[in-house]
């Protein structure tokens, strides 16, 4: 069904039943309920208008009058009725849907009542708890509180931990876990010297060197920028650049500088709110601009503007609470207590950017190419916006208050296309085909003014409707014409909208109104220099001509709108007063400044006016309801603020040690990556629907350890795994083991995890010498098979990089999203198109395939055979040396004569093929040691760590 | 457990004494291990299905007795225009060149129509053929030999008018990313019955991924060995296929020997049951290596069958993807995926304009889809194979006016509306028309059939449930026919 049972997990409820002991509502009767109920009585379903998700719904009389639960009650509870029924109409569940509930599980609910029908919020909705390890059966295993938990466990189970990893295991494995890259053969060798003397303070040395690498950024960020969806690309058709590789540099240093988890959340969520930024935190909202956009011709840009601000929802839910939020989109959530008005009151937070899915990916910031002006560059790029506001903040106040506005009646109408007429409610309604360079151009009688206000409205007044197609004046011109019928043009000089933040820049010949979408309705006033005073008689020519389009040609002409006039003097007065003038000339020098800095365009979140948010009837975004405000779900809110919240609160609401899910998720995560299977095995869902935890009072233990000890130091919580007793065991596996326990969830083994798909790579490159250790930059282009490439409308190549950039590790692959790098697809990593939290290893025969044959795993090969062939004069010790070099391990004599053997029947056959020979290397001895290079790099243990 | 996993292992010519001596071992031995282990660390939770996470692509049995075995899915990117190929409507003729009335365009979302369109009536002339007397136009003369074998499937819509999210949908039974394609589920729910060729494969011909990208053929949610392998007909099938120069297939069967014996060992000394699970995949790519090269060798087809599909081998051509696709059902392979490129036809230019490109598109696949579909039944494959046929939506009855000018060319602008699907063998019911449009072809109107019913109907024909094959996902049990649209129905009236 629903919710699979673990084989360790699974608490026989007979046991519970048969005895006194008080029922657990979480571990005795939700799983009941969520196997066997709410599907039909849940948050999707109300089946007789009962719900088992809430107490209240539960406590309540449903659709016929009766009430399922009656605390204390049983004989008074129509639930245990309907269970125990005879009558198939009435029976529970359905007998056509499933079988009767075992007896033993509704004695259980029966007791459960009897004892006052307690409800408890699921184990990850509550905060986590401390509890103490009383007694183990063996005080000097531990090495750190954590082992006390594992160690418990085990002797419940009765079970021994396996004895302590050889020196060399360890080292592999906690090298690739730290760093993602195999030890260097010094470091094996001083390990392996050191550990004699003082194993504790040799093994600290080597976590604490490996914590101080730069490499240990590159290999944790790559699990982070699956969660983030980073990809060099937009997605979608066409699929073209995205330059965001700075955020994953942003990663690289944060996890290398080992910023608090905390904060990493915070000025990823919203950096850009923090008082006074810096350009690093702005950088970091580059996150939640990973999402994709469309940039297909004739895509509505709204459709794709939401599906991003909804991804938004749901990756922060993923990343950071583990919660399947993405149900709620469409109705409240079937298992658990999030309703589905809260989704919209999340999403809230995320609708109110300025990025609109235009295929220029706007807005951005200027990440500089020399990083010692990235603070004057961020620094002007605020002060610009700033003064903007503040120019345009004048006006609008003015605009606000001012209350003689007249309207501009015209009595003649002159569209180059369709048609344009009066319409009954006073505004001016265009009809028809209007292509994109039409010109909408109304007269009439002159007016005296010093400002003209125009008015783009949206066609429908009912704002469940809107946004409409996008309505932008391209060029607003007024032209006086005296009686005789000379026309003189009127120079705006300055414009004040509404408010700012779209896309095209408003100025006094205009770019002003809704684009990509109307919103809503718009206005902009137009201000002359001087006030025009007609001559009697006199006629006022205004139009409205349009040359902007979205994706696919689509013109954004306006519909409706409505002009007036103002008379107030007070319009001129704010034009020319000279410090205005001084402060628009600052800007402009301003402006200069920052356009000599020469960088990188980075789509970051730029908050702007708020948006709307409304309710979408089961997820339709053309069904709106009711506006929602933004906010947290009750279920977890905590100490939140109760209304006015923004973006930044959330981010600390997030980030805050009252959050009982941010602390647990992460430390899961950490753990995951080590041991290859969560605490709780679905890391992306700590919901109902998820697994339970293995060791529920281990992951309290460590989510309480990472926030208080280590103040969120992830380094830290690293250290003092890797560290453990836990992590230290052999991987060595009994028979009798495997079948006790063959996903290795008890710990009673340490781990052996295949490499991630980055780690092949960089292993095979390493191995041969060849890796590059340059970090950070533009995305590079390793050997591709010719032709992997061919997005539709893309004239993108890929240009295989030259020198160095060639080795370089494979987080910096260029990631295309709708074609991924073959090697990287192979082995299980993910498309970056979505949020992913685990990737779910496999092992197929394509993956052999490219370790055996891919040209770049040849080149390695070739590397590395000439490393061991300097490594002795022999062929045994070359062989001994590449073996350890490429596993830790030294050979075995058996090993050593396998390989001999090969090398050996390998040289006979270059001997007698030399053209074949050629193609490996030089003689036919080392063509051989090619093949066997090649044969060791696709050892098993090659492949684990 | 997986007895035959192993048992296949020992039945190939090319398995070595040694390796079946230690794999026989395995199945009493550490093989067993997989008993305990089958829902292992790799696999997630999965909701229905028991895989066997050492050979998770071994041959399954459905839900009930399936009519199709395999599926050939010839997926026409861009949405051909259904107005010049199967939908004949006089009556759309007669509204040629005038004003789109405004009942047809209020509440309508256009990607490129702007204000008031003109009318464009069939651009090609439609007579009825074979026995079934189907209607087609005379741009298909090779296929309206075979039209007593197609079950034409008239009224199909959908909700989604770009060419990304609609193929998509097409595909994963949802617009957005991140769900399976049928492929995937199709192999996830059958395996496959030849594991030395991958279980599902992809051909593409115009030199164009689809518009959605790789996700059309991904694994979705899905365990990754689900996802659709692009196969190439220029080149190396499939990609890292041959081995590198210098090594020969002998010198890689020499250090296949070396590696396994030394794997064998490590399987010994960890305990580790994917170190078993990686010697048997390094086995089955060695087979693989042969097996793929011998599939898409089209030099062993004989003259005659080369005319019949228009092929020329070494050419990237729809044809030789055809081709292909008949020698890859032969050869088990489970869902077979071949996407044609350029069928949008806007008028914006001339490659993409009824009167011209639509023209060479119809020139393309009119000999060879016909080609395949007679192949198939000669062979006697046609029974247990289901070939589809379709685009991702359709076009409006509409001439565009893109921007609200004049197009170059004449084309039809999208539409979610209506469309044609042709399905033919695999137990769709041959010589039949289901479902009709409007007089003018522009809405589906009678027998109306969603994307999600042609999947459930497919999932159907393959023997499934389609709302009980699924996959555990974001906190449900998730399925090809998109649980939050519920109400898919099988379409009986086209099942034979």
């Amino acid at each position: 069904m629903i919710r699979p049972l673990c084989l360790f997990l699974a608490v026989t409820s007979a046991a519970v039943a048969l005895s006194e002991e008080r029922v657990d509502f979480n571990r005795d009767i939700r799983p009941i309920l969520t196997k066997h109920c709410t599907t039909c009585h849940g948050g999707v379903k109300e089946a007789g208008k009962i719900s088992f998700i809430y107490r209240e719904k539960a406590l309540a009389p449903g659709k016929s009058g009766k009430i399922p639960i009656v605390p204390g009650k049983p004989a008074e509870s129509e639930m245990l009725r309907r269970l125990r029924s005879d009558d198939p109409d009435e029976v529970m569940p359905k007998p056509k849907q499933e079988p009767p509930l075992p007896a033993a599980d509704i004695a259980l609910i029966e007791r459960w009542i009897a004892q006052g029908a307690e409800w408890q919020n699921h184990w990850s909705f509550v905060p986590p708890k401390e509890s103490a390890v009383a007694t183990i059966s063996n005080e000097k295993w531990p090495s750190a509180p954590l082992d006390r938990y594992i160690l418990q466990r085990l002797d419940r189970e009765k079970l021994k931990p396996s004895p302590e990893a050889a020196p060399a295991e360890w080292l592999r494995r906690v090298s690739f876990d730290l760093t993602g890259l195999p030890p260097l053969p010094e470091d094996l060798t001083a390990y392996q010297d050191a550990v004699v003397k003082d194993p504790a303070a040799a093994r600290a040395a080597v976590v604490d060197r490996l914590l101080g690498s730069p490499h240990f950024g590159e290999r944790w960020a790559a699990v982070w920028l699956d969660l983030a969806r980073y990809s060099d690309t937009f997605g979608y058709e066409k699929d073209p650049e995205r330059d965001i590789w700075p955020f994953r540099d942003w990663v690289i240093r944060a996890f290398n500088a080992d910023m608090p988890y905390d904060e990493f959340t915070i000025e990823q969520l919203a950096g850009d709110l923090l008082p006074n930024a810096t350009a690093d935190q702005r950088l970091a909202t580059a996150f939640h601009r990973n999402t994709q956009t469309n940039t297909e011709g004739g895509t509505d840009d709204e459709e794709y503007r939401l599906a991003a601000v909804i991804d938004r929802t749901s990756t922060t839910w993923t990343t950071w609470q583990a919660t399947t939020f993405g149900c709620v989109q469409c109705h409240s959530h079937p298992y658990d207590p999030i309703e589905h008005d809260e989704f919209y009151q999340f999403l809230a937070f995320f609708n109110s950017s300025e990025d609109c899915d235009l295929d220029e990916d706007f807005p951005h910031m200027k990440v500089p190419d020399d990083p010692a002006k990235a603070a004057e560059a961020s620094r002007l790029e605020i002060q610009l916006s700033v003064l903007r506001e503040q120019l345009n903040a004048d006006g609008h106040a003015l605009a606000e208050s001012t209350t003689d506005w007249r309207p501009f009646t015209p009595d003649a109408f002159a569209p180059s296309h369709g048609t344009l007429a009066m319409s009954a409610d006073g505004t001016i309604r265009s009809q028809g085909t209007l292509p994109r360079r039409c010109i909408q151009k109304v007269i009439g009688p002159a007016l005296t003014f010093t400002a003209v206000r125009l008015k783009i409205l949206p066609e429908n007044d009912d704002p469940k409707k809107w946004p409409e197609r996008g309505s932008l004046v391209s060029k607003f011109q007024v032209n006086l014409i005296d009686p005789a019928g000379a026309s003189t043009p009127v120079a705006m000089k300055e414009v004040f909208v509404d408010h700012l933040g779209d896309f095209f820049e408003p100025g006094p010949n205009g770019n002003v109104g809704g684009f990509p979408k109307l919103e809503g309705p718009r206005w902009s006033v137009f201000v002359p220099a001087n006030k025009i005073e007609p001559a009697p008689g006199s006629r006022l020519e205004i139009s409205l001509a349009h040359s902007a389009e979205t994706a696919g040609s689509q013109a954004v002409p306006v519909r409706r709108f409505a002009i007036d006039v103002s008379n107030r003097p007070e319009w001129t007065t704010l034009i020319t007063d000279p410090q205005r003038a001084a402060t628009w000339k600052s800007r402009g020098e301003m402006a200069g400044q920052y356009g000599a800095i020469k960088g990188t365009m980075v789509p970051v979140m730029i908050q702007r006016a708020a948006r709307e948010t409304r309710v979408f009837a089961r997820g339709n975004r053309l069904a709106k309801e009711n506006v929602v405000t933004p906010g947290v779900p009750k279920l977890l809110a905590g100490n939140a603020p109760k209304s006015g919240m923004t973006r930044l609160d959330m981010a600390r609401w997030i980030a805050s040690p009252s959050n009982p899910l941010t602390a647990r998720v992460m430390v899961n995560r950490l753990w995951g990556e080590l041991f290859g299977i969560g605490i709780v095995q679905t890391a992306e869902d700590f919901g109902t629907s998820g697994t339970p935890p293995s060791h529920p009072e281990l992951l309290d233990h460590l989510a309480l350890r990472f926030e208080n000890q280590y103040h969120w130091s992830v380094k830290s919580m690293l250290r003092e795994i890797v560290l453990s007793s836990t992590y230290r065991q052999s991987h060595r596996a009994t028979k009798e083991l495997i079948n006790r326990d063959p996903n290795n969830r008890l710990l009673a083994r340490g781990p052996r995890n295949r490499l991630s798909a980055e780690m092949v790579r960089d292993q095979a490159l390493a191995v041969a010498g060849l890796l590059s250790p340059k970090m950070h930059g533009p995305p590079v282009y390793p050997p591709q098979p010719d032709g992997v490439w061919s997005s539709v409308y893309s004239g993108a190549k890929w240009k295989t990089s030259q020198g160095e950039d060639r080795y370089r590790r494979g987080i910096y692959t260029y990631s295309k999203r709708t074609s991924g790098f073959p090697g990287f697809l192979m082995f299980d990593s993910p498309s970056r198109d979505l949020c992913s939290a685990r990737r779910i290893v496999s092992n197929t025969p394509l993956q052999a395939l490219v370790t055996l044959n891919d040209p770049a795993h040849i080149e390695a090969a070739q590397s590395f055979a000439k490393r061991m062939a300097a490594a002795g004069a022999e062929l045994p010790a070359q062989l001994a040396f590449g073996i350890t070099l490429a596993t830790q391990q030294a050979p075995s004599p058996a090993t050593l004569a396998e390989l001999t053997a090969l090398h050996a029947a390998a040289t006979a056959d270059y001997q007698q093929t030399p053209a074949e020979s050629a193609k490996l290397g030089e003689t036919p001895a080392a063509a051989a040691l090619v093949l066997v290079a090649n044969t060791i790099l696709n050892l098993d243990s090659a492949f684990n760590r | 457990m997986h007895p035959d996993h192993f048992a296949r292992l020992q039945h190939s010519h090319l398995e070595h004494l040694t390796r079946r001596h230690f794999l026989s071992k395995c199945s009493t031995g550490l093989g067993a291990m997989w008993l305990a282990g089958a829902t292992g660390r790799a696999w997630g939770t999965s909701t229905a299905l028991k895989k066997d996470p050492a050979n998770p692509l071994a041959s399954a049995s459905p839900h009930f007795a399936a009519k199709a075995k395999r599926v050939i899915y010839l997926h026409m990117a861009g949405a051909p225009s259904q107005h010049e190929l199967f939908d004949y409507k006089p009556e759309l003729q007669k509204l040629n060149g005038q004003d789109c009335p405004q009942e047809f365009l209020a509440g309508k979302q256009f990607a490129f129509i702007q204000g008031i369109p003109k009318m464009l009536g069939p651009q090609y002339p439609f007579k009825q053929y074979g026995q079934s007397g189907a209607w087609l136009s005379d741009r298909l003369p090779h296929f309206s030999t075979m039209v007593d074998d197609v079950c034409f499937i008239k009224s199909m819509y959908t909700d989604q008018f770009n060419h990304g999210p609609a193929q998509l949908l097409v595909h994963t039974g949802t617009q957005n990313l991140g769900a399976p394609s049928i492929g995937a589920w199709a192999t996830y729910g059958l395996g496959t019955e030849n594991q030395n060729l991958p279980g599902f494969i992809v051909l593409t011909s115009g030199g164009k991924n689809p518009d959605a990208g790789k996700s059309v053929w991904g694994s979705g949610y899905l365990p990754s060995v689900y996802q659709g392998v692009q196969c190439r007909s220029q080149g190396e099938p499939v990609l890292y296929l041959d081995n590198p120069p210098g090594i020969s297939r002998d010198l890689r069967r020499r250090s296949l020997d070396s590696l396994d014996r030394l794997n064998q060992q490590i399987a010994e000394d960890t305990g580790d049951a994917e170190t078993v699970t990686r010697i048997a995949q390094y086995e089955m790519a060695y087979r693989m290596q042969m097996s793929a090269t011998d599939a898409f060798d089209l030099k062993q087809e004989s003259p005659a069958t080369h005319e019949m599909y228009g092929t020329q081998p070494g050419k990237e051509s729809f044809a030789n993807n055809c081709l292909l696709a008949r020698r890859l059902a032969e050869r088990g392979v489970r869902y077979i995926q071949l996407f044609h490129w350029g069928w949008d036809s806007h008028g914006a230019s001339a490659s993409e304009a009824l009167n011209k490109g639509f023209m060479d598109r119809c020139k393309e696949v009119d000999q060879p889809m016909t080609a395949l579909l007679k192949d198939l039944k000669q062979r006697g494959l046609l029974d247990d194979t289901l070939v589809v046929w379709g685009g991702e939506f359709g076009r409006t009855p509409m001439l565009e006016n893109r921007g609200g000018g004049v197009n170059a060319f004449i084309g039809r602008d999208h539409n979610p509306g209506a469309f044609t699907v042709w399905m033919a063998g695999g137990g769709a019911k041959p010589g039949i028309s289901y479902g009709e449009t409007d007089p003018i072809g522009y809405a589906s109107m009678i027998d109306k059939v969603s994307l999600h019913d042609l999947h459930g109907t497919m999932m159907h024909l393959m023997g499934f449930d389609h709302e009980k094959l699924t996959y555990l996902s974001n906190g449900a049990p998730q399925r090809l026919t998109n649980i939050t649209k519920p109400g898919t129905k099988v379409i009986t009236g086209v099942l034979a």
